[in-house]
């Protein structure tokens, strides 16, 4: 277990150290620097304000000069100051971390809670009417383009009927949760449809697979009630694969939640990774991305750990293969 | 067997209709310049007196901001979002059935070395790298300049990038089936009788592997048409004056309120064709791998 | 299940009351939609245009460009003059003439926090500004354009300039610093100054503020919130508080303008025009939609190496052979008035005697028959050669305005013969690099944006092209050529004899009009989006936002 976790975590070091190099080069092979963009049309400037900039900003220097810096820095804690923000990466990078996990986390538990239900039912009669409504609905999710629907619900919650605010993360000045409770809804609505479908497939697909097994029939033969044998016995062993997967698609969800948080004005991770790529602020980009990233591995880490603590019959060293 | 399988195809009502619209749709978006022509109108016509006109005999859906014709330009948007999204999945499926099957036939470190890649590139969060991606200068990777500037070049960039990393779920899924594969008798035989390891895989292993990569190839589709329409909506994607529904889309929705139509039809088109895909691939799992469920 | 239903219910009525309670907020608050957020907050550090929209409710230049598009006085008590004996040509040491311009700050001027605005300040600004590593972005003015300042007493200072300027008095720029907060940050190590700037660190600190408005809280990403300033020295503000809220999706914007969220949308960092104009037709009952063009003149630069651009009748006939009229009426509707020169009509400098030229398509095929491009082939023009007339035609990509007016122009060069292939990049590439390094292949779609009575030269001196040599400094980006242009720029400085200077604007608009190293297309309109009940707002159609003159926005009764 020990082995395997440390193997684990040298290997997500690895990956990390890999992507923050890719970044680093990627980002500077986008054309023009942020100096250059800065004084583009403004006719007063000169091509001494353009140098004394560069110089200013480091941009003047080797691109492995400036990664080594940065790297040299980065592992005693010093993570730079953002060009774009003018304020320490962690100041600019906290506060919006916070805000996207608020609103992933929310629609994680409402998608969940939805998806569970809906796939157990649709599970129970495979091919059935309802079972094709519930993939109807699951796919519709999937497949709507997320800005289209965040702007369907816009028009139709805050301008037709004017139930809800369009954007925001609440009113101004007021930092009660009843307040700011409305301004939850309509991203938070985005974000479950979008992934409510995928969840519920997994539920209905899992479900499928265990409701074949013999301890069901074991179970119903025994006369056990119906209820009790899908909802408590079949949905436990269900869970495994179940929750391997949702902790997959963890890292995702970070970037998923770019276009949600653009059109809610909510100022959230995705929107910042967006802007500081586009900004050339390579700070708060290369954080910002490899947060990200140990997103990802940390939810693959927990997807293997879950799969191992669930599921007796595999051990730590089958996980890999 | 084809029976059984055409049986279990059409139990799937769902699947059966999407194969039936999506194969109208492509047909359609084929027929395009027939269409343009039957109309008497042409896509790239800038008619300024008129704009925004209603839908009338010439125009069945009315024209757009730029009083061009809103039915050819969606045809012609559809023949672009549909060519990325196959594109782009065959590309992939090609990139990951090459991966999967040298992984799975061969093990041992080459296994190691390509399944430790995949890896990787899955921990890497996509839109992020494909935003990166999008905007750096491909003339200093020492892509020729030719090949980066012109009309269409916004196409082949984001087939080029889909591919680069959208061939993960595919490599995984063949090298599963390979690895089974490679237990098989007749396998076994051929090794034995001394084939080469080419035609093993070709002639042996591939047919086998053939189905899951199918249904990835399908879902991806969908998955790649959704991703331009986001891309389009980031400024990212293709660039007019080629039209792509996400184009369409993304430049409509600024004039939602008083042009309401102009989001809807490629908005509406770029939903009905990825639920349908998404539903054909659903379909063609259950009827090629019935045991599996239906999950992704 | 009956239980979850109920709950369910009542969960949704309670968030509907909830959001419907605001829509009745007093008319004593003021919430503004912008659809970008300021990254930093130092006046003179990184210029953004949502920036200093919101900083010019909090803050006032010495001088600055009215909404008459004359100069005028916020911070100091007159305009320097030589008439009025503020100003005086001076001889310096080394024999170079400049101006010495003396300004009085406004005796009542204060900070936030009650300290005077003073010389010392003033003086802490130029050190500040000067300093090579304190980050100024448009620093000429401090190290180049100013070579001295002295302070007489408190109040009044002398600022020496290095040329004798016809517009000496102008200091729009000089954006005063609080020395009383600023000078220890500074002095502590000035090349971290950008970034511990009390404009970082401490935005909400009353002593940076000295408008009719301080920042009073920030919501970095979302909002910021304006306050009353207690010191402000001029009439009372019209609102207790004001909210400005930062949306990026402009479709977002407007709706949650329909929805009540938002007031006022500026045009300063607001709407695209297509979709003001959109807007005004749905929604122009409710909300006065002002259209202010102004000095963002949008044109095509020509690339002058290119063999076919090289020659002025091909470059004359491009012009001819587009109906910018027609596009102003129909695209625009007549919202966005035609450029027939680099220099707007409501410039003070402009002059009509110059050539014009309105759409002519049989003028446009003489030319280009003259110019050696007779032949039709497949509807395309080709030359002896057998080359086809074909230009490509870049700008930024994902400015819907562009591309739409692009395709507008390739279309009707399509029909005069010429074919014009598009090919777009995204801002950061296309100014970032393509242009700046002249590696357009012929034709660039982008604006300008200057101040009134702006001296072109960074765009038309023949020193002005960048080139690898000169490190890709200037912005002549045509490589445009022409001696007697050069020494009309060099002049135009300081010729201020109002005959003198005149003939000399004039024979500048002529220059541009005859050889059009560029096509003027349009002058851009911001659309201002209002409030019936709000009054007293003027948009200035230049840098200056209405911010500045917030003292005298008015609710109707």
């Amino acid at each position: 277990m020990t082995r395997f976790l440390a193997s684990r975590l040298l290997q997500a070091l690895f990956v990390l150290l890999l992507m923050s190099m890719l970044v680093t080069v990627l980002i500077a092979l986008m054309p023009g620097d942020p100096v250059d963009l800065m004084l583009a049309g403004n006719p007063k400037a000169t091509a001494a304000d353009a140098a004394r900039l560069k110089a200013l900003y480091g941009l003047d220097r080797p691109l492995w000069e400036r990664y080594a810096n940065w790297l040299g820095a980065a592992l005693t804690g010093d993570f730079g100051y953002s060009r774009l923000f003018a304020q320490p990466v962690p100041a600019v990078l906290l506060p919006r971390l916070g805000n996207t996990l608020l609103l992933l986390g929310a629609s994680f538990v409402l998608a969940v809670a939805i998806a569970l239900p809906l796939g157990v039912l649709a599970a129970r009669r495979p091919y059935s009417l309802l079972d094709d409504a519930v993939n109807l609905f699951c796919f519709a999710g999937i497949s709507v383009p997320p800005f289209w629907l965040a702007l369907l619900l816009i028009l139709l919650f805050a301008v037709t009927l004017g139930w809800l605010p369009a954007s925001g993360m609440g009113p101004v000045g007021e930092d009660g949760w009843l307040a700011r409770l409305p301004h939850f809804v309509l991203p938070v609505a985005t974000l479950t449809l979008a992934s409510v479908g995928g969840y519920t497939r997994y539920v209905r697909a899992s479900m499928l697979v265990e409701l074949r097994q013999d301890y069901v029939r074991t179970a119903r033969a025994k006369g056990l009630e119906e209820g009790q044998v899908v909802w408590r016995h079949t949905l436990r062993n269900a869970l495994i694969p179940i929750v391997t997967i949702v902790a997959l698609e963890f890292g995702t969800l970070f970037s998923g939640a770019l276009v949600t948080e653009t059109m809610f004005a909510w100022p959230g991770m995705g929107k910042l990774i967006y802007d500081s790529i586009m900004g050339n602020d390579l700070n708060v980009a290369l954080v910002a991305l490899l947060l990200a990233t140990a997103t990802t591995l940390a939810g693959n880490l927990l997807a293997d750990m879950a799969y191992a603590a669930l599921d007796p019959r595999i051990t730590f060293k089958d996980v890999r293969s | 067997m084809r029976s059984r399988f055409a049986g279990r195809f059409t139990r799937h009502r769902l699947a059966t209709i999407s194969a039936v619209v999506l194969a109208l749709l492509a047909l359609a978006a084929l027929a395009a310049p027939l269409v343009e022509s039957a109309l008497g109108v042409d896509q790239t016509a800038v008619s300024l007196l008129d704009r925004y006109a209603p839908p009338s005999f010439e125009h069945p859906l009315g024209t757009d901001e730029l009083g061009r014709d809103v039915l050819v330009r969606l045809l012609y948007g559809g023949r672009v979002s549909l060519f990325v999204g196959l594109a782009a999945a065959l590309a992939s499926a090609v990139i990951g059935t090459a991966i999967g099957l040298l992984a799975g036939y061969f093990g041992g470190r080459v296994d190691d070395a390509l399944m430790r890649l995949t890896d990787v590139l899955i921990a890497l969060p996509l839109l992020p790298l494909l935003i990166v991606l999008s905007a750096i200068d491909p003339t200093r990777l020492g892509v020729p300049e030719d090949w980066v500037s012109g009309e269409d070049a916004s196409l082949g960039r984001i087939v080029v990038l889909v591919a680069l990393f959208g061939w993960t779920t595919v490599a995984r899924l063949v090298r599963g089936a390979t690895l089974s594969a490679r237990r098989r008798d007749y396998v076994r035989a051929a090794v034995a009788l001394g084939a080469g390891s080419r035609r093993i895989m070709l002639a042996h292993i591939l047919p086998n592997v053939a189905a899951p990569a199918v249904v990835a190839v399908t879902l991806t589709v969908g998955n790649v048409i959704l991703l331009e329409s986001v891309l389009s909506f980031l400024g990212l994607g293709i660039q007019p004056p080629l039209p792509s529904w996400g184009n369409m889309l993304t430049n409509a929705q600024e004039l939602v309120s008083t042009a309401p139509m102009l989001a809807v039809w490629p908005g509406l088109l770029i939903f009905v064709t990825v639920i349908a895909v998404n539903l054909l691939g659903d379909g063609l799992q259950d009827a090629l791998d019935p045991r599996s469920g239906s999950s992704r | 299940m009956r239980h979850v239903l109920a709950v369910l219910a009542l969960t949704a009525g309670l968030i509907v009351n909830l959001a419907a309670a605001p829509a009745f907020a007093a008319r004593d608050t003021l919430t503004i939609g912008i659809s970008q957020f300021p990254a930093n907050w130092h006046p003179s550090i990184e210029p953004m245009s949502a920036k200093h929209f919101i900083l010019d409710a909090t803050r006032r230049p010495f001088t600055v460009y009215d909404a008459d598009w004359k100069l005028g006085c916020l911070l100091c008590t007159a305009l320097p003059s030589v008439e009025a004996g503020t100003a005086a040509l001076e001889t310096r040491a080394d024999g170079r003439q400049g101006y010495a311009v003396t300004y009085t700050i406004h005796p009542d001027a204060r900070w936030g926090d009650g300290t005077p605005i003073t010389t010392k300040d003033v003086l802490f600004t130029w050190e500040v500004g000067r300093h090579p590593q304190s980050g100024f972005t448009n620093a000429d003015l401090f190290t180049r354009d100013i070579v001295g300042v002295d302070a007489k007493d408190d109040k009044t200072f002398t600022i020496h300039r290095d040329k004798p300027l016809c517009t000496y008095a102008e200091i729009n720029d000089f954006a005063v610093l609080p020395a009383h907060l600023e000078k220890a940050v500074f002095d502590s190590d000035p090349a971290a100054y950008r970034q511990r700037s009390r404009y970082e660190t401490d935005t909400t600190n009353p002593g940076l503020w000295y408008g009719p408005y301080r920042i009073t809280a920030i919501e970095s990403g979302a909002h910021v919130v304006l306050e009353p300033n207690p010191s402000w020295w001029g009439p009372k503000p019209p609102f207790r508080r004001i909210v400005v809220k930062a949306i990026e999706n402009t479709a977002a914007l407007e709706a949650n303008l329909l929805s009540g969220g938002l007031d006022l949308i500026p045009g300063e960092a607001g709407l695209p025009f297509e979709q003001a104009l959109a807007f005004e037709k749905k929604n122009g009952a409710k909300y006065s939609v002002i259209f202010k063009p102004g000095l963002v003149f949008e044109h095509i630069d020509l690339n002058l190496d290119n063999p076919v651009l090289a020659d002025a009748r091909v470059r004359r006939a491009l012009l001819l052979a587009v109906d910018r009229g027609a596009i102003s009426r129909q695209l625009f509707e007549n919202r966005q008035p035609v450029a027939h020169n680099q220099v707007n009509p409501l410039d003070r400098v402009y002059v009509e005697d110059f050539r014009h030229y309105p759409y002519d398509p049989k003028e446009a095929a003489k030319l280009l028959d003259e110019a050696g491009w007779g032949e039709k082939r497949g509807g395309t023009r080709v030359n002896a050669k057998g080359e086809k007339l074909s230009l490509e035609f870049m700008t930024t990509a994902g400015n819907r305005a562009r591309e739409l007016l692009q395709q507008v122009l390739q279309a009707q060069w399509k029909q005069a013969g010429v074919e014009v292939r598009i090919a777009n990049e995204p801002a950061r590439v296309f100014f970032g690099q393509t242009l700046h390094e002249r590696r357009h292949k012929a034709m660039a779609l982008f604006a300008w944006i200057s101040s009134p009575e702006n001296i072109p030269r960074t765009t038309f001196h023949s020193t002005m092209v960048p080139t690898a040599a000169n490190n890709w400094s200037g912005q002549n980006y045509m490589n445009f050529k022409n001696p007697e242009m050069d020494r009309i720029l060099d002049d135009l400085e300081t010729v201020c004899e109002p005959a003198a200077n005149k003939r000399l604007w004039t024979r500048l608009q002529q220059i541009y009009a005859d050889e059009l190293p560029s096509l003027p297309l349009f002058f851009r309109a911001d659309p201002h989006i209002l409030p019936k009940w709000i009054d007293g707002i003027v948009p200035t159609g230049h840098e200056a936002s209405t911010m500045l003159w917030i003292e005298t926005w008015k609710v109707k009764e």
